[in-house]
């Protein structure tokens, strides 16, 4: 926590040659060194560890893809190659060797610092999960990352909470029983609705006086709206923190509201932004302020999307990441899939005040991004804002959109179901035409059941919901 | 909290003199001031909580029961007045002193108060709307990392160890205690939340990635899961260790899940059993051993064990079967006196020196009639006949020919009125002589259940993994009653 306060109240300048210099020392010392992958295209590009020195020689590093590390069929151990090698015994008995005459004796690194704690997955939709090691100082720093993210929140251990957030083997949950566990506030570890299912949840909540939630944005929105079904109250609930799927800041306005519709006063709506390769979550103070980052665990680029290009402030683009205090696996220059609509910003925030950079904007998907047909040549579909305008209608209980092709023209069919006593005819006209205005694409819009979208969509049974189906492969 | 290596090793008496003296500190000092439920009903009884000298005394408070603490439709808060915690009142009146005290005497009380906070909770694991929450505060959360840091050490696993933790993830004990007990020993560890969070494909993917030393599971899904593995051709070598946990090991069990392991490629793997409780917050380790059953050893400085016939509720004597009843001692959050747990230990309590180990600390017997997991209708009537159904567990378990198996009763014509029927779901191996073997099962259920079955009706492997929920449940539905109620 000491460190935290220093961080976060350092100029950018400050901050730049911190990061300069644990970059350097990361490269030379640990990917250089002991990165099975990252030494051998070092060795292959020509790249001398020595001769970098910070940030401004980053481009000449190579990127990192999902792919680059995913297990391969054949070898299930491919992932060990980004794990960092624990320091040889030889390496530890020449540091042993000699004695120093001023200060203290450089002892050099720890192998317990690199053995092997625990094993998260990266949740991907890929076939294979992603398996990202921690050692016992990875689990340190997400301890303090979790720390850092309710400092930011303002959660204290006065806060009842429910952490609802899909248990998987990952740092979502974890980073979050962590928290909580550290800073002694009541919590039920629930595992979200995968586990409990929503009645349990919402019969805990109440019963336990809970003022805090922490789940998927489309999950709690649905809670909230099912709690006069299942007849429980919220008048103790005060605030929802939000991660893990993709949460618009335009959203968090309809929470609010259906917050105030069931009863919950001093409503606040936050969100954490999370990351499996990252290793930690960031929190944002208020929505629209930008996720907080941690500078001194985790170097952070904007990459244009389809190039190589690093981006300006503000620029939208892709998130990109570097360990720069970090063991285990690790990672260099690792392209998320994550697009950051309001880009990278360093100065302090306007509303909390912090030094540390922020990421601002909305997380995007990256692979929700179409190139698409329509009826008057080419279109550029970005899912993302149809999840954004579907998220933000008050109307809409339930939902998802299947991207189909006929007879070469692609188009989207929505099936929704709307929050009960509103008239669903009216918001089906309604949608269409916005839709298909907005999106320059034939629509067609569906009702089905609750029962029926939910289970399409895997509420109850995906870490997150899958709202958006490209069929024109079938 | 005693230090585990002292207490091991400590004689008997003296167990039972600390034992006596923190009963009674812990009657004085917490239960009675502090638990709305037992201050209640001690008053209403006229006990005076001082007279508790020591464990004999415990036989003259009365017994909790399952049904006084579970929460109900009409009283959903009850086991709310089960959780030791100092309110506004009664900190006032006794720290109004301290409070007033000019060097921080508030924030110390406040301090104080805060550590019976509640901060972490489980749910009893049964099949109603309603489970029973049990609540940790940051000291309970102490003793059950305590309790599986014994559980390590009585398993003989170190820090060198990998575990692989395949309970299904939920707010139960099983998973948590596991991840406890890894923190506190310092284990590399995978919290994998199981087949049903991760994908039986994907955690045999990990098992074969990380090459684990120890696999934690609940005894099904161990032998599902396994089986699956030798049709693909896995390689789980580096497995040395299997504990078992969340319910009852059927004896038979055991030999066949070191025999996949051997067609795994894992010699002489050593299969391990925990008998653990919601109600008791932590889990107990079974004495490791190849071939013997040496009982599990208790943790005698967090709660006092009683075995009692389980109809006159009189005390039995050390080593004969009786009713498990579980008194917490020293412990915040929830706790409960003189609980009947429904189980029946068949060996009893041991106070004698382990055999195998030589801790001295109580055991109770292996052999224990768990009936948690299916409480609602272990000994149930089928046509006329009281059926103890755990006698299904032993039986089919220890068949080498099926894989796997399931009982539902129903009525016949699903009317409530008509006969009961008693079927039998089988999948068994390829090239199994199936006439020979229904009739085998039949004469033997008849033998150990006395009820003949209504039929056996043989399924696929996987349509009845599907039936039992193997991947979808947090436990295999192994019986099922659709037995329309009228």
């Amino acid at each position: 926590m000491e460190v935290w306060k220093k961080v976060s109240r350092m100029p950018a300048k400050a901050i730049r040659n911190m990061q300069d210099d644990l970059l350097q020392k990361m490269v030379k010392n640990e990917f250089a060194k002991r990165h099975p992958y990252y030494r051998e295209i070092f060795k292959e590009k020509g790249i001398d560890p020595e001769s970098f020195r910070g940030l401004d020689d980053l481009n000449k590093l190579p990127l990192t893809k999902k792919e680059d590390m995913l297990p391969r069929e054949d070898d299930l151990r491919h992932p060990k190659k980004f794990v960092l090698e624990p320091p040889s015994e030889e390496e530890q008995k020449s540091k042993k060797k000699g004695f120093a005459l001023f200060g203290k004796k450089e002892e050099g690194p720890d192998p317990k610092d690199y053995k092997f704690h625990t094993l998260y997955f990266s949740a991907g939709r890929t076939a294979r999960p992603l398996p990202v090691e921690y050692t016992h100082y990875d689990l340190n720093n997400m301890k303090e990352a979790g720390f850092r993210a309710f400092d930011i929140l303002g959660l204290t251990r006065d806060d009842t909470m429910v952490n609802a957030f899909t248990y998987a083997p990952n740092v979502y949950f974890w980073q979050m029983f962590y928290s909580t566990v550290g800073i002694g506030s009541t919590a039920l570890q629930a595992g979200g609705g995968k586990v409990l299912g929503m009645e349990k949840i919402l019969k805990a909540m109440d019963n336990m006086e809970a003022e805090v939630i922490a789940a998927a944005p489309g999950y709690a929105m649905f809670a909230l709206q099912t709690l006069d079904f299942f007849g429980f109250s919220a008048e103790n609930l005060q605030r929802l923190v939000i991660g893990i799927d993709y949460a618009p800041v335009s959203a968090t306005e309809k929470m609010k509201k259906l917050m105030e519709s069931v009863g919950a006063k001093d409503n606040k709506v936050q969100r954490i932004y999370f990351n499996s390769e990252a290793k930690c979550g960031w929190a944002e103070c208020e929505p629209g302020y930008g996720y907080h980052l941690n500078p001194d665990h985790v170097l952070v680029e904007i990459l244009d999307p389809d190039g190589e290009t690093v981006l300006g402030e503000g620029e939208k683009g892709e998130v990109v990441l570097t360990h720069l205090d970090a063991k285990g696996t690790t990672v260099l220059r690792y392209r998320t899939g994550d697009i950051a609509t309001g880009g990278l910003v360093t100065e302090p925030c306007p509303n909390c005040k912090r030094t540390v950079p922020r990421l601002m904007g909305d997380i995007e998907r990256k692979s929700h991004y179409y190139k698409l047909s329509g009826n008057e040549g080419p279109v550029d579909f970005n899912a993302n804002e149809l999840r954004r305008r579907m998220m933000a209608n008050a109307d809409v209980l339930l939902w998802y959109v299947e991207i189909n092709r006929q007879n070469g023209t692609d188009g989207l069919k929505i099936v929704f179901k709307g929050v009960s006593g509103r008239d669903e005819e009216a918001l089906q006209k309604n949608l269409e035409q916005e839709i298909s205005e907005t999106f320059n694409l034939p629509v067609t819009v569906e009702k089905n059941t609750l029962d029926a979208i939910a289970n399409k969509i895997g509420l109850e049974k995906y870490i997150t919901e899958e709202v958006v189906f490209d069929t024109r492969q079938e | 909290m005693e230090n585990w290596e002292k207490l091991s090793k400590m004689p008997y008496k003296e167990i039972k003199e600390l034992q006596d003296r923190k009963l009674r500190a812990f009657m004085a000092n917490q239960i009675y001031l502090y638990s709305p439920y037992y201050s209640n009903l001690l008053q209403e009884l006229k006990i005076d909580p001082l007279k508790v000298k020591g464990i004999e005394d415990l036989r003259h408070l009365p017994f909790t029961y399952k049904w006084d603490i579970a929460p109900t439709d009409e009283e959903p808060q009850k086991a709310k007045d089960f959780v030791i915690r100092p309110d506004e009142e009664i900190t006032e009146k006794y720290s109004h002193l301290a409070k007033m005290s000019m060097t921080g005497g508030k924030a110390q009380v406040e301090e104080k108060v805060y550590d019976f906070k509640p901060v972490h909770l489980h749910f009893t694991t049964g099949r109603t709307a309603n489970p029973t929450p049990f609540l940790y505060s940051k000291r309970d959360l102490d003793n059950i990392r305590e309790a599986g840091y014994r559980l390590l050490d009585v398993f003989e696993v170190t820090s060198d160890d990998i575990v692989v933790n395949c309970f299904p993830f939920a707010p139960h004990l099983a998973f948590w205690q596991t991840f406890f007990a890894g923190e506190q020993m310092d284990v590399a560890n995978f919290h994998s939340g199981g087949g049903k969070i991760v994908g039986t494909k994907n955690l045999m993917d990990a098992f074969e990635y990380l090459r684990p030393t120890v696999a934690v599971f609940i005894p099904g899904y161990c032998y599902y899961f396994l089986r699956e593995a030798v049709k693909q051709g896995r390689d789980f070598s580096s497995i040395k260790k299997l504990f078992f946990g969340g319910e009852r090991v059927p004896p038979g069990l055991k030999d066949k899940i070191k025999e996949l392991f051997v067609q795994l490629g894992a010699e002489d793997v050593m299969v391990l059993a925990t008998y653990g409780m919601t109600e008791a917050k932590v889990a107990w380790p079974e004495c490791p051993s190849h071939d013997e059953y040496y009982g599990y050893h208790l943790f005698p400085d967090m709660e006092v064990f009683e075995t009692v016939d389980p109809e006159t509720g009189e005390p039995v004597g050390e080593g004969e079967e009786g009713e498990i009843v579980y008194t917490s001692l020293d412990w915040r959050g929830t706790a409960v006196l003189r609980y009947r747990t429904g189980d029946i230990a068949k060996g009893g309590l041991m106070y004698e020196p382990c055999p195998n180990c030589g801790r001295t600390v109580p055991r109770i017997s292996s052999n224990i009639q768990r009936k948690s997991e299916m409480k609602e209708f272990s000994m149930t009537k089928v046509k006329g006949t009281l059926v103890n159904l755990n006698n299904f567990f032993p039986l089919m378990m220890s068949q080498p020919d099926v894989e796997e198996w399931q009982v539902e009763m129903r009525k016949r014509n699903d009317d409530p009125y008509d006969l009961d029927e008693i079927y039998l779901y089988v999948a068994v191996k390829e090239d199994v002589d199936r006439e020979k073997l229904a009739a085998d099962v039949r004469q033997k259920v008849l033998r150990d259940t006395e009820v003949s079955l209504t039929d056996i009706i043989f399924k696929p492997v996987p349509e009845l993994v599907k039936q039992l929920g193997m991947e979808t449940e947090l436990k295999e539905k192994r019986i099922l009653d659709n037995r329309p109620t009228d």
